[in-house]
């Protein structure tokens, strides 16, 4: 696979085996009673698991640390964001990828949520965060598209840039954050990347993009970013109580 | 692996018009020369129809391919080839749903 943008001193490039990010911003869905039961709830826990079981893993922590935790994890952004969660799955491959969602929707997802689901292979690796291992109970989604000004810009324009977000990037990781590398959508979606951060606290996410600020990534960026809280995925799809 | 559809939204970047005809012409020819190879490996090609006047892009294509892998594939050559450089977009890929016509 050709990379989009070549590696950094922050970002080495990854060997993928074909593996495929599923990420997704979520909203629940106001439903009538009955129509999201525990039927509906036994039946996506029980694909959840059979995913898992297909090698799939179920969390941004487990990016990190594969055996970490076999409980799907999200983190909760209904506090700041339209969607109630965004969250990050890791499939086997693409076509696999693919044909989760369709499952995960079929077996009563789609009832449950409104999503964007954004799939696509890793070209960087995880970046360990310095310091102790903390609790990073925060989590942070970017997607982001290279823009026309980007795109007109000559090679030593943009590698210039890429080193100066580079210091940003260093910044976030001596905040702390782990950065789950960065994994390419523009196959099929209109973002081009995904960059999925595990964080301390709400306070580092927002230093952070200080720093990115001021490296002015965001002169050749467009993105959307979401903040939110580590929660299990279990919170979400339980029925609504009667 | 099940065979997907692939959605393409395109419209030229702006820095596009400023080219010559010339560099134009052989930007499409590299561009027409992946999407060759793309149709040898298996996929067809459903059209690709104007619709700028729906919306902000300037087309859509639409190509069946024999696997989203196969979808990345034919992505991953245009984009190496400067093609999302020289044109916004966006994409989509979907199954067919089980049992439709």
């Amino acid at each position: 696979m050709t990379l989009l943008t070549e590696a950094t001193d922050v970002f080495a490039a990854a060997e993928t085996g074909g593996r495929c990010l599923v990420a997704f911003a979520a909203k629940r869905q106001p439903l009538a009673r009955g129509v999201f039961g525990t039927d509906q709830a036994r039946r996506l826990k029980t694909i959840l698991q059979a995913l898992q079981a297909d090698g799939w893993l179920m969390s941004v922590r487990a990016m990190f640390e594969p055996n970490a935790s076999a409980e799907p994890y999200v983190f909760d952004t209904g506090f700041a964001h339209d969607a109630d969660m965004v969250g990050a799955f890791e499939a086997p491959s693409l076509s696999a990828a693919l044909a989760g969602t369709v499952r995960l929707e079929q077996a009563g997802w789609a009832r449950r949520f409104a999503t964007e689901w954004l799939l696509g292979p890793r070209e960087f690796s995880t970046v360990q965060g310095r310091g102790a291992q903390t609790d990073h109970s925060w989590g942070f989604l970017a997607l982001w598209e290279w823009n026309d000004a980007w795109s007109a810009a000559t090679k030593a324009e943009r590698r210039a840039y890429d080193e100066e977000c580079d210091i940003a990037f260093k910044g976030d990781v001596a905040l702390g954050i782990n950065i789950a590398g960065r994994h390419r959508l523009d196959w099929a979606s209109c973002w081009h990347h995904a960059g999925l951060w595990e964080a301390p606290s709400l306070n580092s996410v927002d230093v952070a993009m200080q720093g990115h600020e001021a490296a002015a990534d965001f002169k050749f960026t467009t993105s959307r970013h979401y903040v939110g809280r580590l929660r299990p995925l279990a919170d979400f799809i339980e029925p609504d109580a009667d | 692996m099940s065979e997907c559809i692939w959605i393409h939204y395109a419209r030229p970047r702006p820095h596009w018009y400023g080219l010559d005809a010339a560099t134009q012409t052989a930007h499409e020819k590299t561009w027409a020369t992946a999407a060759d190879a793309s149709l040898a490996a298996g996929g067809s090609r459903l059209g690709r129809y104007h619709i700028r006047g729906q919306q902000d892009f300037e087309t859509v294509e639409i190509w069946r391919f024999p696997s989203a892998e196969a979808a990345f594939e034919h992505w991953s050559a245009l984009t190496a080839a400067a093609y999302g450089e020289l044109n916004a977009f966006a994409n989509n890929v979907g199954l067919s749903i089980e049992g439709s016509p």
